[in-house]
């Protein structure tokens, strides 16, 4: 007997009707900001050799991903990231390519998540790259980006969080500590635990950089962050870095969301092939980011070719979630249905193709019998049929009955 | 979800932790008659700002992870067992006991070549704590007492909470190792921390101020 022939499995669901036009809605109004900044679209394979999220300096965490082997007995993974294969595909097939790049995707990622947590396994991203370029001003288009995207979903209730985790980084390389340790301070920092990081802190020494990773974590909100951090640690290479963001800050700042963009210096992600420039949006309704990004200096040099990249990446599905929530999707009935009598079934569907070309959605009836067709418009609340033989006659349906 | 216009939403851990950490509300000076003489409700009204949500510890987790609860007060052992993405902010320095390697009274746990059955409640902080240390052993989920499981020789140790070490004492078992200090925490939904900050810091000063 069967089974599992009714459900789908842990971590994954169907998405129906209007869960689907809502999902379908957000991809949209994203693929059309990127594609009005020039950014052209990529679609790599959901099958990935497991060797492209295995890299020398990226560690990517294996228990997330799907795996499965090859006809050859070679490991291969279900994409768990999209941004790791564009840079395959950038440092081989776009290598020649006039720079910078503008690219952007939309498609699945799969993560195993802890079982029965609420949490998909399947999430569907949209997001962009802008490879080839290590200016500030890439940064700022990027940013400027992230901040049409989350405006353009909720302009009151959206927060656009950016930081560098060069000044994490650079700190970090100044204690002298191995890259255990390294990565507990990270953790401490990231899930904002004073206590526990404090403790690791005193236990390597008492000193500036020492005192500055403490604040770390408290290193977030407006303005005021800038100074708060200088007076931490001042030197050329925190003030270059601390400057840099500043600028983007006070840029950002023009666009008049007031008070929608803020600084976190915590901001350390566990992917760690960000190297400057890191950002993570909210939006009122979603208990974790809906989008994430940053600069990747160094990941494409690990596929063969030296190039700086930037971008972010929209969960589509969460933010689908949201708007979902603010206002009900319905999706509307069509606006008529055709059924030709016997005899003039072709006729029916050419009739539909008129009226199709002004704009209405028509269905053709496939139903043998007029008193059929009627019944089920009246269900479906479709207001009008229309009767094709040797004239065309239209039957309203229902008159009050009929929703939007 | 978030919404910035409700109250904030704390989650407590039923029990000890509630307690007290209505007492520490109570000091800092918001009215917790609700949450006192609370019947079988479980969503009260705490001062004029703040909502507590009664639940049991792993769930406290799981709301605040969603974003339903903003704050939740949660033990270090829940924290550990669930893991999961929050931020943990203060120590609240109450429900202090430890987490510990016990089995009977004067074995040597390492040695033989054997591999170690390990009774526990917490199997994620058990291997864990054997991974940390290169070493395979097996791991028993037990749902109770989980100080039978070596006196019916299930099991060559467990991994459980100490508080005191009567319980352990009294059926001739001892702790062989601690393996970590576990102490209440509060912790915070990430985006919470973020659209409801004030809020939140402020809450955070008073409750620092009054531990």
């Amino acid at each position: 007997m069967k089974k599992y022939d009714l459900i789908t499995p842990e971590g994954t669901r169907d998405i129906i009707l209007e869960d689907c036009s809502a999902r379908r809605s957000v991809e949209e109004k994203l693929y059309n900001i990127f594609k009005s900044k020039g950014y052209r679209e990529v679609v790599t394979p959901g099958l990935e050799f497991y060797d492209v999220f295995d890299l020398n300096s990226i560690y990517y965490p294996q228990e997330s991903m799907y795996k499965l082997v090859d006809g050859k007995g070679r490991l291969m993974v279900v994409r768990p990231d999209t941004t790791m294969p564009i840079a395959r595909v950038v440092a081989t097939r776009l290598k020649d390519q006039i720079m910078p790049l503008r690219l952007f995707y939309s498609q699945s990622v799969f993560r195993m998540k802890p079982a029965m947590r609420g949490r998909s396994d399947e999430i569907l991203q949209s997001g962009i790259e802008l490879i080839g370029s290590s200016s500030k001003r890439a940064d700022l288009e990027v940013l400027t980006t992230a901040v049409e995207v989350l405006s353009s979903c909720d302009n009151e209730k959206f927060r656009l969080e950016i930081g560098d985790i060069g000044f994490f980084k650079e700190l970090v390389s100044r204690l002298g500590t191995d890259d255990d340790t390294v990565e507990e301070i990270r953790r401490l920092i990231e899930v904002k635990n004073y206590p526990a990081l404090n403790d690791l802190l005193d236990s390597i020494g008492d000193n500036e950089v020492t005192n500055a990773l403490k604040q770390l974590p408290r290193l977030f909100g407006g303005e005021e962050v800038f100074e708060k951090a200088s007076q931490l640690i001042s030197d050329d290479k925190t003030d270059e870095i601390l400057s840099s963001l500043h600028w983007i800050y006070k840029e950002l700042a023009k666009l008049g969301h007031n008070g929608k963009i803020s600084v976190d210096l915590g901001i350390v992600n566990k992917l760690d092939y960000y190297t400057g420039i890191v950002m993570k949006g909210y939006l009122q309704g979603f208990g974790d980011n809906v989008l994430s990004g940053g600069r990747y200096d160094h990941l494409i040099k690990e596929f063969g070719m030296d190039l700086p990249a930037t971008g972010f990446a929209v969960n589509v599905d969460a933010v689908a979630k949201v708007m979902s929530a603010k206002q009900e999707i319905r999706l509307a009935p069509s606006d008529a249905v055709v059924f030709g009598e016997d005899g003039y079934e072709t006729e029916a569907i050419k009739e539909a193709d008129k009226l199709i070309a002004q704009g209405m959605v028509v269905e053709n009836a496939v139903f043998d019998k007029l008193d059929d067709v009627l019944a089920y418009a009246d269900e479906k609340h479709i207001s009008k049929v229309i009767v094709v033989s040797d004239s065309v006659k239209t039957i309203e349906i229902g008159g009050g009955r009929n929703a939007e | 979800m978030q919404n910035e216009n409700r109250r904030l939403r704390i989650a407590l851990t039923k029990g000890r932790l509630e307690n007290k950490t209505v007492d520490l509300l109570d000091k800092i000076g918001y009215d917790c008659t609700a949450v006192r003489d609370k019947g079988r409700k479980l969503i009260l009204p705490v001062g004029d700002t703040i909502e507590a949500v009664l639940a049991k510890a792993n769930d406290v987790i799981t709301y605040v992870e969603h974003g339903v609860c903003d704050i939740g007060v949660v033990g270090k052992d829940t924290i550990m067992e669930m893991n999961g993405k929050f931020f943990e902010l203060v120590d609240l320095g109450f429900g202090k006991c430890r987490f510990a390697l016990a089995g009977p009274k004067g074995r040597d746990f390492y040695s033989g070549h054997n591999v170690k059955t390990i009774a526990t409640k917490y199997p994620n902080v058990a291997r864990s704590y054997f991974e940390k240390q290169g070493m395979d052993v097996e791991i028993v989920k037990i749902e109770g007492s989980v100080e039978l499981a070596p006196l019916l020789d299930l099991s060559d140790a467990i991994v459980d909470i100490v508080e005191t070490g009567t319980t352990l004492k009294e059926n001739g078992l001892e702790v062989y190792e601690d393996i970590a200090p576990i102490s209440a925490r509060l912790i915070v939904n990430t985006v919470s921390m973020k659209l409801r900050k004030s809020e939140i810091e402020e809450l955070i000063a008073q409750i620092e101020k009054n531990l």
